[in-house]
């Protein structure tokens, strides 16, 4: 059996989140099982609203993504749960210092508000990547 | 009787093929086949080795101009 993946996503930079959006996603329906712990910076760009303004912060690789219409990111790990076994958190710190309700997450995408030595610990037979 | 729907994804970019192909295999029966036009390179290899780890079957790869034509064959349901 494959062995599963696990990744921490806390950049706030898009050229990140996407990478880590297609990685997950392409594992999750590859039959690989994927959790994915979405902590610092990263948070503002899962929230309905973001409170910097705009989804995503990046640089001229990002630009080109959206003008060119890349698959959006979030809409990639929704694919990866519906058609595979991809499991979101959100880190329980994170929530507390940017002060963001769990209500004004992205809805119907975290599976739970978790800390990281739950995530930690169970990810201890994953391959673990951090972006 | 084997029914094939033609998926266009041309001007879809990574991993948007592959992503349509496998929101259509759900769409369809067992033994059905899903044709996926894609002009992105990586799909030429890409949509082929999920298609194996996923447990479905290749039809066909068909360079044509400007884009690629890969049949896909629902086996697992």
């Amino acid at each position: 059996m494959t062995k599963p993946l696990s990744i921490i996503l806390c950049s706030e930079e898009h050229e990140k989140i996407q990478m880590a959006a297609m990685t997950a996603t392409i594992a999750a329906v590859s039959e690989r099982e994927v959790s994915v712990f979405v902590s610092m910076g990263a948070i503002f760009s899962f929230c309905i609203e973001s409170p910097n303004g705009h989804r995503f912060s990046g640089g001229t690789f990002s630009k080109l993504m959206l003008e060119k219409n890349a698959p959006d990111a979030l809409d990639l790990l929704k694919q990866g749960r519906e058609f595979g076994k991809l499991s979101l958190y959100v880190c329980s710190m994170a929530l507390d210092i940017t002060g963001i309700d769990e209500a004004a997450l992205i809805p119907n995408l975290f599976d739970e508000v978790i800390g990281l030595t739950k995530f930690l610990a169970d990810s201890e037979d994953s391959q673990l990547t951090v972006f | 009787m084997t029914k094939r729907t033609k998926i266009d994804a041309r001007g879809a970019h990574c991993p948007g093929p592959l992503m349509e192909l496998i929101a259509g295999l759900r769409l369809v029966e067992k033994g059905d086949e899903i044709e996926i036009l894609s002009n992105d390179k990586g799909s030429l290899k890409d949509i082929p080795i999920w298609v194996q780890k996923a447990g479905h079957a290749l039809g066909s790869i068909e360079e044509l101009q400007e884009y690629y034509s890969i049949v896909v064959e629902k086996v697992k349901t």
